[in-house]
């Protein structure tokens, strides 16, 4: 089928700001901006790795800067913000998988409880490292 | 059964006249209802009574023609769908349709989507043309169910309103359209996933879709246009890596 | 004006007007199809069809089964041929639409699956859960999307017709999103324009579903057939009219007056057991359980609500499954409308109209008396429905004869040499400027304010129960309304892009004229057949006087005049319409 083309005058509205004017779009915004804290986050630990490798003195200076008040902010706010991203994550994830034959929200709640559980299995086992 | 007593509400229109108005405007109306109304009977006791130039879509009043969809408050909904007893005693705020050209007040261009619709080629695409003799083709419950929820778009054009991506592209394909195309896929009596490969594949099919998934939010069908989208990102890198056609279980047109 | 020229100009987007567009395309690639509707095509009313549609797959069951319960169903006043060739390709339009995508709801096996409509002997209704219109319409859409030489016209309003030399030659329509007039040159016109049930207050149709394509053909001279008898649907929801399909009760539900009595036993329909069993209880036909609604209001036994009185349609016995998986759409509804949950509680209905089983009157070829002018669906009278539909035949129909005006018109359209049609640009000019004036008008009443009268009048006057006085004092209204109409309707809007006020306007118009044509042949019918029952002088059927179709013709702005044309009987000689009494179980899949 093909179809008339009209040359009706339209108004088209402006997407400036779009993403504040609905919370869903906001939380998306929060989703897709918190990829950034987490790769900064990365980039900070590939920094350690790299002064580790390089002098013990290294180590030492980038372990100090871990110590600065901007630091302690900056990892607060990663640390909510991968706990976010990990969040979304979950949820979006039966999007994705093909037509499953049972409730869907058994992969967000399974995803969410394997990432708690093993969040929590490395803490003891740092807590029991360094003890 | 609702309450039959009338209380006023004030009902806020988008208003904008292409052959008067350069920018839209808002304008407000004290509208009486009770509790049965839906935004959509409002809008009617409008046109009929106090401004018969304020025009808006609608037909069948009972949410399956898919006409009267608007954003109601900032959300798109279907207007004969959603209530005035819900919003009072605040104002309900009635604008066309988001991310759609406005033709007049509460009207938009729905062209782009059907030209949307078009490329998906929304239809079966069968290996060979079944004679009319052989009766209906045999498709199990579960057969079906593989796309029966994707069957049930009505082409409202809420799920376009709640895609930010459609907003700023609107040569991205968006949620319906590639829901049907999905429809299509998925349906035992289809074997035209290649004929729809190039619209699936391209940066302005599955690609352009970052699954906000307010899509699947609004739609008043459970369609979940998201899900349509994202199942086909896996199958484009499949087919992409030339894996996909080992994976069709009823082979491909061509 | 512009002007575009086509061979076939088919109008109307619905079941009907897509199936003929496909057809006249598939019968001959080479012609020019513009289908213009007034909405995108997926927005015809016949997306609101809920039930199915009627076609003998079962072994049990057989066409001459199907031809009896449709020609019963209509208290004989059917064609019988037209229902012969009917019957004999509804199956096959079906396995089409199935070859096409339409999701027909299956048994286990992967076979579809059928379910038991009122008046029906055996189960023949194909049906996609309770949203059986929605996916024909869809289905066909889509479809029709594969065929380009098939140009459609999306929100064009067809406001009239142009012949010449006795001839149709073209339509005139209005660009609904500029205002502007366009002239559609062609060879031929189908009509698929719907019904007229809009012009009662309280119905099941959709707003678009005003019948100017009755009113464009009545206009220029075609009869509109058996007009009086239109149909209500026993159960649709107070207030707002919403349908709730008679599916429900195919798949087992039961109508219970305010003393939870089962009270179609007491109007012949009965009794009560076995329970489910073919054309009785709540398995009789539409025209019998409206008028039952109607006996029981008058004893006082129905329900009182807000919206009116009622009575209860119970699914509770279904089960939530059945309820979730064959009803879904009745459930949103419910939940929705009236704020009921059909799992744990009865919903509240009425009868409202629903139908109109006139209209443009056409041979079995659905061809009309003006060359070249075809008509398919609810708008024409193909001579199926008699005095009242049997459910399921509607959704049928419109594929059947949707079909045979396309290939109709196609091969019509072939055999026409290329007019030299220049009198209908100055006719399409004058028509042009008619609807202008409309526009421009600068006094009078408001369209409401005469739409509300009309609906309230027909609903008074041409409702469930008609009698002498109530059926002239309507045509009295309606005489006047068309008066007052003519003295000017004042719009608020004289804009010309998407002016949706002046198209009501226009719509009006016709409405009027429609209605008139129903309320008179109502008015001369003294008989009670299927829908036209009559609670004066004349309560039984009268096959001695009127075992005939009913002619209204137009006559400017007086009244249309009647007359009346004979029925094709081919082998079923009008009888006594049984429903209820003994009969077997019936075994619901």
């Amino acid at each position: 089928m093909s179809r008339f083309q009209s040359t009706a005058k339209t108004y088209i509205r402006p997407m400036s700001g779009w993403w504040l004017k609905n919370p869903y779009f906001i939380r998306y915004m929060i989703r897709e901006g918190s990829a950034v804290f987490l790769t900064l986050y990365a980039l900070v630990l590939l920094a350690g790795l790299a002064c580790l490798a390089w002098s013990p003195e290294a180590y030492a200076a980038w372990r100090g800067l871990l110590d600065t008040p901007l630091s302690l902010g900056f990892h607060v706010i990663a640390l909510l913000l991968v706990a976010y991203h990990s969040l979304t994550w979950f949820q979006v994830m039966p999007k994705t998988a093909p037509k499953l034959p049972f409730d869907p929200r058994l992969i967000v709640r399974g995803g969410l409880a394997a990432s708690a559980g093993l969040s929590l299995l490395i803490l003891v086992l740092l807590w029991w490292v360094t003890r | 059964m609702p309450d039959a007593t009338t209380r006023t509400i004030e009902i806020e229109c988008f208003r904008y006249d292409p052959e008067t108005d350069a920018k839209p405007r808002f304008q407000r109306y004290q509208v009486p209802f009770t509790d049965d109304m839906s935004v959509l009977q409002g809008l009617q006791y409008i046109k009929d009574h106090l401004d018969g130039s304020l025009t808006f879509r609608w037909s069948c009043r009972m949410a399956i023609c898919g006409s009267c969809g608007k954003m109601i408050n900032g959300v798109p909904q279907l207007s004969c769908h959603s209530f005035l007893r819900d919003y009072y005693p605040r104002r309900v705020r009635v604008e066309p349709l988001n991310h759609f050209p406005v033709i007049r007040d509460l009207v938009i261009d729905q062209s782009g989507f059907l030209d949307h619709l078009e490329t998906v080629k929304p239809y079966l695409i069968p290996k060979e043309e079944q004679p009319l003799a052989a009766g209906p083709q045999r498709q199990t419950p579960l057969q079906m169910d593989r796309y029966y929820q994707y069957s049930q778009c009505i082409n409202c054009l809420l799920c376009y309103s709640a895609c930010p991506q459609f907003g700023l592209n609107p040569d991205f394909t968006g949620p319906a359209a590639l829901a049907l195309l999905h429809r299509y896929n998925a349906d035992s009596r289809d074997q035209g996933w290649s004929a729809r490969r190039e619209v699936t594949n391209a940066e302005e099919g599955v690609w352009s879709c970052t699954l906000v998934g307010y899509c699947s939010e609004v739609c008043p069908k459970g369609v979940d246009p998201a899900h349509a989208i994202n199942q086909n990102k896996v199958n484009s890198t499949l087919d992409y890596f030339g894996i996909l056609k080992f994976l069709l279980p009823r082979g491909d047109a061509k | 004006m512009n002007i575009i020229k086509s061979d076939i100009v088919v109008v109307g987007g619905g079941g009907a007007g897509l199936r003929a567009a496909l057809a006249a395309h598939q019968s001959d690639p080479g012609l020019s199809i513009s289908l213009i509707s007034k909405v995108v095509p997926m927005r015809s009313h016949t997306v609101a069809a809920e039930g199915g549609s009627a076609g003998v797959i079962r072994d049990e069951d057989s066409l001459d089964k199907h031809f009896d319960d449709t020609v019963s169903g209509g208290d004989w006043l059917c064609d019988q041929d037209a229902v012969q060739y009917f019957v004999e390709h509804c199956t096959e339009e079906m396995i089409q639409l199935e070859h096409w995508g339409c999701p027909w709801s299956r048994q286990d096996d992967g076979r579809v699956n059928v379910r038991f409509f009122g008046g029906m002997t055996v189960q023949r209704t194909w049906f996609a859960a309770d949203k059986s219109g929605f996916h024909i319409l869809h289905t066909l859409f889509q479809t029709s999307l594969k065929y380009p030489a098939i140009r459609r016209y999306d929100e064009f309003f067809v406001a009239d017709l142009l012949v010449e030399d006795g001839r149709v030659r073209g339509v005139l329509a209005i660009e609904i999103a500029t205002g502007a007039f366009f002239l559609f040159d062609c060879k031929t016109v189908i009509l698929c324009t719907g019904g007229a049930a809009r012009v009662y207050s309280q119905n099941t149709n959709a707003g678009i579903v005003t019948g100017e394509g009755m009113g464009m053909a009545y206009r220029h001279g075609v009869a509109l057939r058996d007009m009086e008898f239109v149909q209500y649907h026993p159960t649709a929801l107070a207030g707002t009219g919403i349908l709730i399909t008679e599916g429900c009760r195919g798949e087992g539900a039961i109508l219970t007056n305010r003393h939870g009595y089962r009270y179609l036993q007491d109007y012949g329909l009965g009794p009560l057991d076995p329970w489910p069993r073919p054309k009785a209880m709540e398995l009789g036909p539409r025209d019998r359980l409206s008028q039952a609604f109607w006996h029981e209001d008058q004893k006082g036994n129905t329900i009182e609500t807000s919206q009116g009185r009622v009575v209860n349609l119970d699914l509770r016995h279904l089960g939530a499954q059945k309820i979730h998986e064959r009803l879904p759409l009745i459930t949103e509804v419910a939940r929705t409308f009236v704020g009921i949950d059909p799992v744990t509680q009865p919903i509240p209905v009425r009868p409202a109209a629903h139908y109109t089983m006139g209209g443009i009157a056409c041979n079995r070829w659905t061809e009309t008396a003006l060359p070249g002018l075809y008509a398919a669906g609810e708008c024409s009278s193909v001579g199926i429905h008699g005095a009242n539909r049997l459910g399921s035949n509607s959704l049928a129909e419109i594929v059947v004869f949707g079909r045979v005006a396309g290939e109709r018109a196609a091969a019509y359209a072939r055999e026409l040499p290329d007019g030299d049609s220049r009198s209908i640009r100055q006719q399409a000019e004058e028509s042009a400027s008619r609807l202008l004036a409309l526009l421009e008008c600068q006094s009078g009443e408001r369209v409401a304010t005469l739409r509300d009268e009309l609906g309230a009048s027909m609903e008074t006057g041409i409702g469930i129960f008609r009698e002498d006085s109530g059926m002239r004092a309507t045509c009295d209204t309606l005489a006047g309304l068309r008066a007052r109409y003519r003295a000017g309707i004042k719009l608020d809007d004289r804009s010309r892009a998407f002016n949706t006020e002046w198209l009501s306007a226009i719509e009006l118009g016709f409405m009027l004229e429609v209605a008139e044509a129903m309320a008179h042949s109502a008015v001369q019918r003294q008989e009670s057949r299927g829908a036209h029952v009559r609670l004066d002088a004349y309560q039984t059927r009268d096959d001695d006087r009127y075992l005939t179709h009913s002619l209204a013709r137009y006559s400017g702005d007086g009244p249309p005049t009647i007359d009346y044309a004979p029925v094709t009987i081919t082998r079923s000689s009008p009888q006594t319409r049984h429903y209820g009494g003994a009969g077997q179980r019936a075994e619901l899949t």
